[in-house]
């Protein structure tokens, strides 16, 4: 049994990757495509919270939402002057991998490419006999069950959640019953960019800050999304929260070998179930 | 009266003035080592060569309608396995040069055993995760690979025939342009021979309908994965050149924004065509990225080659490459031919 606070760290993980995943999911079940960007645009959250905090002195909880309302606007002009551009599947495929480049080189251009740091928000530690839990961590679990929450509401008890639901079984037939698929993925892109953005956000207190912490968590939450099944909302929280658990508790016992496991672990529940833990049959 | 002329005409033009500009152009390129000795030159054509072979693995993969994002993992473990062999355990360059290949391909075939099973994103991500497995073996593998200091290769020996020295790869740079150039031909031979066989109709087929496919009795994972191992062991070769020709291979050399660039390449050159697409893309795109490379600002070269691929995107005919733009220069601008409408009922 690791310790507790291995555990907690994993969980904090957990979140990130469980928030990530869920809008990338979100995101692939209306639009059909995978936003290779959304790495970068946790990134970009990271430093409009840091820039809101530091140089505006705005309060970290606004920050975050900032961070969120920029990474919407962005997602949603990429999607209206992008990927409504490019010819087919495959160019929106490159054309938003060739933004990592636009994204990474804007944020080394403009916030060069050295660690910041976000330490002085919500300092301290909670002690709960013999474990310790910084609150920074607290902040992004709590954050994470809120945000979580608000989605579930959204999709279940709103007329825009209902509309979601509905493109995403079945487009033609939503479409005929006067929802407007274009307006729709506009808000859905929206929704999954603000939330890598406020991912990004939350996390900054307990990460350095440079350009090129996309990589990581876009790749982890890429993998909790084949876990539990691609187009799956539960299937991206469920593996969201085994890659995070998996990677930090093997990480400590076997460090950099982790990730291998890990992904030898993937790899041999795609030889038993094809389609994830959550997904429907393979095509 | 047209109809007439269109029948004597006994040269069909059309097809022999286009191919033949490419063949000239082709000889002129093949001729660059003779009219200069140029390090930037012909090292930059060099690395060219090298990335369009890698390119055109890509472009072999996305034929059986699957979209690799690990290719650049397929040139490390190729060029790890070469430097490894030659220095670490001293064999000979030539032989380890023949395993680099065949290693890379092989675990192209095992890892195309598992994941092809589903294909589609969950390959694609499952490849980016392998290159990025790589890239972490490698740099953390101390005793074999030597971490983060990479491995120092020597250049391949020279080839000695009747006491004569023929190629001396130390002189100068001419000896390894030529080996580019025949790695580019042996892998444009070979995936022209495919495309053109009932195995690269079968892999079109395959992308193209998939369930139809089945249907006709076609096992779609077995065709993917032969293109795969394919593809693997061509890039697997560009690895091991592009080793022994920089003589050094770090953890850094091959990741994940290489496996970008070689999607990059590949797609915008037109993946309709097997061979000339890839080639075109990664010569116009890679020379650009190594010119905006120049500059010392960081980041500034990320920035504006993303920005040139997203306008370029934008800009292409729907569906088209620039590689067709090609035919289409031909037809559009030189012969001034109206558009080809298939439907029009002749009398």
């Amino acid at each position: 049994m690791p310790p507790v606070e291995i555990l907690i760290e994993g969980l904090t993980q957990s979140c990130i990757l469980m928030t990530m995943a869920f809008g990338m999911v979100l995101v692939y079940s209306i639009l059909g495509i995978l936003n290779w960007t959304h790495g970068w645009l946790y990134m970009l959250g990271a430093y409009v919270v840091f820039f809101a905090t530091t140089a505006a002195g705005i309060p970290f909880p606004i920050g975050i939402l900032l961070a969120g309302l920029a990474m919407a606007v962005i997602g949603i002009l990429i999607k209206k002057f992008i990927i409504d551009h490019a010819g087919n599947e495959l160019y929106v495929g490159v054309a938003t991998l060739a933004l990592i480049g636009v994204l990474e080189g804007a944020a080394t251009l403009l916030f060069t490419g050295d660690d910041r740091g976000l330490a002085t928000i919500l300092p301290g530690v909670l002690r709960l006999g013999v474990v310790a839990v910084s609150y920074q961590k607290m902040a992004v679990i709590g954050f994470t069950l809120v945000v979580m929450a608000a989605m579930y509401f959204v999709l279940n008890h709103t007329k825009v959640g209902l509309a979601i639901r509905a493109v995403a079984q079945q487009p033609v037939a939503a479409s005929l019953y006067g929802i407007s698929t274009a307006r729709l993925s506009l808000i859905v892109m929206g929704i999954g960019c603000a939330l890598a953005g406020m991912a990004g956000a939350i996390t900054a207190p307990i990460y350095s800050i440079n350009p090129f912490i996309g990589m990581s968590p876009q790749i982890m939450a890429l993998l909790a999304i084949v876990l539990g099944g691609l187009g799956s909302l539960t299937g991206a929280i469920v593996g969201g929260l085994i890659i995070g658990f998996m990677n930090s508790v093997m990480a400590y016992y076997i460090s950099y070998v982790s990730e291998v496991v890990l992904f030898a672990l993937i790899i041999l529940i795609l030889l038993v179930r094809p389609q994830g833990l959550f997904g429907a049959s393979a095509k | 009266m047209k109809h007439y002329f269109k029948k004597i005409s006994l040269l069909d033009y059309k097809n022999i003035v286009p191919k033949s500009v490419i063949g000239l152009f082709i000889i002129l390129i093949l001729l660059i080592p003779v009219f200069t000795q140029s390090v930037v030159i012909v090292s930059t054509l060099t690395l060219t060569g090298i990335w369009a072979v890698a390119a055109m693995g890509f472009t072999l993969v996305m034929r059986t309608g699957q979209w690799s994002l690990g290719q650049s993992a397929f040139m490390a473990l190729g060029g790890y396995t070469s430097a490894i062999l030659t220095v670490q355990m001293g064999l000979p360059f030539w032989p380890s040069f023949f395993i680099s290949g065949l290693v890379s391909g092989l675990i192209a075939l095992l890892i195309g055993m598992v994941v092809l099973r589903v294909g589609g994103v969950y390959f694609a991500i499952i490849t980016l995760a392998m290159g990025e497995i790589v890239r972490i073996i490698a740099l953390e593998w101390e005793p074999v690979t030597r971490g983060s200091r990479g491995i120092i290769t020597s250049a391949p020996p020279p080839i000695v025939l009747w006491g004569h020295e023929l190629v001396n790869f130390d002189t100068s740079l001419a000896p390894y342009f030529y080996f580019m150039i025949c790695l580019v031909a042996v892998t444009a031979v070979v995936f022209w021979r495919i495309g053109e066989s009932r195995l690269g109709r079968t892999f079109y087929g395959t992308a193209l309908n998939p369930i139809m496919a089945e249907h006709q009795g076609i096992y779609l994972m077995k065709y993917r994965v032969i293109a795969f191992t394919v593809a693997g062991i061509f890039t697997g070769y560009a690895g091991a050149l592009y080793t022994h020709f920089l003589q050094v291979i770090t953890p850094f050399v091959f990741g994940f924004w290489q496996s970008i660039q070689i999607t990059i390449w590949s797609i915008i050159g037109g993946i309709g065509s097997l061979i000339g697409g890839p080639i075109l893309g990664t010569a116009l795109l890679y020379n650009v990225g190594v010119y905006l490379g120049r500059t010392d600002i960081p980041g500034l070269q990320a920035f504006l080659f993303g920005s040139i691929v997203v306008i370029v995107i934008m800009f292409l005919p729907q569906g088209a490459g620039l590689v067709d733009l090609w035919k289409l220069f031909w037809t559009k601008i030189v012969w001034r031919e109206k558009e080809y409408k298939t439907d029009e009922p002749e009398d």
